[in-house]
């Protein structure tokens, strides 16, 4: 089973759901376990939906094409049973849900994932929580805050780590996680990262960016470049040295012819 | 019959709402064996109700709400009063299950069908002069007190139409006094129940708190009943009186079934540097009015006032509110929120009214909807009048639906679309419930919101 890969994406086509103009042109991609792949590319390249597609965000439509997650049908599926078979995205924008605590939110996903005539272990979920705070450097009563309800963007990411560290996903989707941070909230999300993927070497990152940055922390197997919705280069980590000096400018003849 | 020619005769004036089983007769049958100024104070608000038309949806505190339609005057019976005692083993299940959601208290009064079935009181407290008794018991223990507050400063006939009519045909209802320096460490819990032999029926309580200077107590009413197989009236009045530096904290949470219809009117007089919180939490009944007047008599005097509802399926509710500035230097914030789903309807119409020389007064008012279906609707009207100008005051008021980023983000953590909505919406609510500081009494509300979610 291991050598199967965890993700293949065929051929995705993709678009803005009420609109007709198409964004992704065809995308293939594999992503075998325990791997870390990313993404990089300029605004607009078609990174996000992307990620958004294959989260399955009501926004965004895949048109053509097809994506097998751990042997299924990704496409087919609605976005908590994607989360249930061991997706995750952690988001560019993570949402405000006031009045819930990362705590009851947290506990909710989980109780989720159990057979309905299962309760969650309240005591194992409190150790649990402790555990991967104390192992994110986070501050105990973190988790009693309304979800994302007034964060800094720093403890928005902070926050979808935590949340990643307690779902356990198999993949990790990670769309400009690194987006809008100073070098120490940086760090921190290169930090929650690299402790997880030590942690469960079979746990696979495709992590989407514009900078090459959060590369400095985090060390990909594999990058891909991809420019107006298509991938259009794919290596190892040289390919984001190279991008770092000349820019993307010189991907896009490629993505033209 | 003769009486019935008699009554459709208005003799020189309006006698809306005037029915067979809604007449002077009743009155009378009720004020025969008491004593003469209960009598008299029951004639003249009879009086003043034939006197007041039927409100129509043309006054601005009804134009949502189409009394004439709704409820059918006509139809209903006279609820009856009759000697009752609670016996728990033959309790309605749904009764005892309210009961125990939170048995820690002060005291307990329980309610049948209109009549009281039950008291008790922790002996310290009765030994320290506190006052849990039955209205109606009230009328030859507590003559003085009644005569002096019952119907008269708080919520006197003249108030309205409604009061009018409860201050004439009350049954029975509660008193709870508690003396100058007394803290009632836990609430009194009052439980309100209405069985199918109550259905048809037009229902009258009376609930009067009297905190004396200094002293600390919450109330907490519960009303609440199975699907009422006919159109049922319950009309709860309520008189809160907190005197100068009292603590007073009262939760009325209505859980009635489909085919009441709930009137409740309330009015709160919180004087000098008094604390007098209200939360009115509307869960069930078919139609449920909510009229709240909270009077700031005194400089230093304090009202929050919360509000939740959550309604479902045709469920219509309507809460028109008041902080009345009287007094300067005293402060008042109203905070109501709601969810409605299904073809449920909520009015929300408030007002801060600010008296001339009440200077220094903050008064704030925030009404929030969330609309969980097409065809759930929600109208907000917040009001201003000042009188005075060294005020802060504000009001605010939105009406929004369940946002569709919320529900992804929490669906792709692995919630199902139904799990993700109510942990939205508990959280939209419990805003309210995290600003009253009564633990086991916010548990218990909280788990009975997240009882109707699961519907």
């Amino acid at each position: 089973m291991s050598d199967t890969p965890i993700l293949t994406i065929r051929n995705l086509h993709g678009k803005v759901a009420d609109e007709d103009i198409e964004i992704l042109h065809g995308v293939d991609l594999e992503i075998g376990r325990g791997e870390i792949h990313a993404i990089m590319g300029p605004n607009g390249s078609g990174k996000s939906t992307l990620a958004k597609t294959l989260s399955g965000h009501p926004g965004y439509e895949a048109t053509d094409g097809e994506v097998i997650f751990e042997g299924e049908d990704l496409l087919e599926q609605e976005p908590d049973e994607r989360s249930q078979s061991g997706l995750f995205l952690a988001f560019q924008y993570p949402v405000e849900i006031p009045g819930v605590s990362i705590a009851n939110f947290l506990r909710t996903a989980l109780q989720a994932r159990l057979d309905e005539d299962e309760e969650l272990d309240l005591f194992d979920f409190q150790d649990q929580l402790l555990s991967r705070m104390e192992l994110l450097d986070m501050d105990p009563t973190f988790a009693e805050r309304a979800v994302n309800d007034g964060f800094s963007g720093g403890e928005k990411k902070r926050n979808e780590i935590l949340q990643m560290a307690m779902l356990q996903p198999k993949l990790a989707l990670m769309d400009e996680t690194d987006s809008g941070l100073d070098i120490d909230a940086l760090q921190v999300v290169a930090h929650g990262v690299n402790a997880l993927a030590k942690e469960n070497p079979e746990m696979s990152f495709l992590i989407i960016t514009h900078y090459q940055r959060l590369l400095n922390y985090i060390r990909p197997d594999h990058v891909h470049v991809m420019v107006g919705g298509r991938i259009v280069r794919s290596g190892g980590p040289e390919v984001a040295e190279e991008l770092e000096a000349s820019g993307y400018e010189s991907f896009k003849p490629a993505a033209a012819g | 019959m003769a009486e019935s020619t008699k009554i459709q005769e208005p003799i020189g004036g309006i006698m809306e709402g005037v029915t067979e089983a809604l007449n002077a007769d009743a009155v009378e049958a009720l004020a025969g064996g008491e004593p003469v100024w209960l009598a008299e104070r029951r004639r003249e608000a009879w009086s003043a109700y034939e006197r007041t038309p039927l409100p129509t949806t043309r006054l601005e505190e009804w134009r949502y709400t189409d009394l004439r339609r709704k409820l059918k005057l006509d139809s209903l019976r006279r609820g009856e009063w009759a000697e009752r005692t609670f016996d728990r083993s033959g309790a309605p299940e749904r009764l005892v299950q309210a009961m125990d959601a939170d048995r820690a208290a002060s005291g307990h009064l329980v309610e049948f069908d209109g009549a009281v079935a039950h008291v008790d009181l922790l002996e310290e407290l009765a030994a320290k002069g506190v006052t849990l008794t039955p209205l109606r018991k009230a009328i030859s223990e507590q003559g003085e007190l009644l005569e002096s507050l019952l119907a008269t400063e708080a919520l006197p006939a003249s108030a309205g139409k409604f009061q009018a009519l409860n201050a004439a045909l009350w049954t029975d209802g509660v008193l709870l006094h508690v003396p100058r320096g007394v803290r009632l460490e836990l609430p009194v819990r009052v439980t309100r129940w209405f069985s199918a032999e109550s259905a048809g029926a037009a229902h009258f309580s009376r609930t009067l708190i009297i905190a004396e200077e200094g002293s600390q107590v919450s109330y907490v009413d519960e009303v609440l009943s199975d699907d009422l197989p006919a159109q049922t009236l319950i009309s709860s009045a309520v008189e809160v009186f907190a005197r100068p530096s009292a603590q007073v904290q009262y939760v009325s949470l209505q859980r009635l079934g489909r085919g009441a219809f709930h009137l409740s009117q309330q009015r709160t007089l919180a004087e000098r540097d008094s604390t007098l919180d209200t939360l009115n939490v509307s869960l069930g009944a078919s139609t449920a009015r909510l009229d709240l007047n909270a009077r700031l008599l005194g400089p230093g005097a304090n009202s929050d006032m919360l509000g939740l509802y959550f309604g479902d399926e045709d469920q219509h509710f309507d809460h028109n509110t008041s902080q009345d500035h009287v007094a300067p230097h005293a402060n008042s914030d109203l905070l109501y929120k709601g969810a409605l789903d299904g073809d449920a309807r909520a009015v929300f119409r408030g007002i801060i009214k600010v008296h001339p020389g009440a200077q220094q007064t903050d008064a704030y008012q925030t009404n929030r909807n969330l609309l969980l279906s097409e065809e759930a609707r929600a109208d907000s009207l917040p009001n201003l009048e000042i009188e005075a100008d060294d005020v802060r005051c504000s009001h605010g008021a939105t009406v929004g639906q369940l946002d569709q980023d919320s529900l992804f983000y929490l669906m792709s953590r692995g919630m199902p679309r139904s799990v993700a909505e109510r942990l939205v919406v508990m959280g939209f609510l419990g805003e309210v419930l995290s600003r009253l500081p009564l633990g086991g009494v916010v548990e218990k509300i909280s788990g009975i919101v997240e009882e109707k979610l699961h519907g």
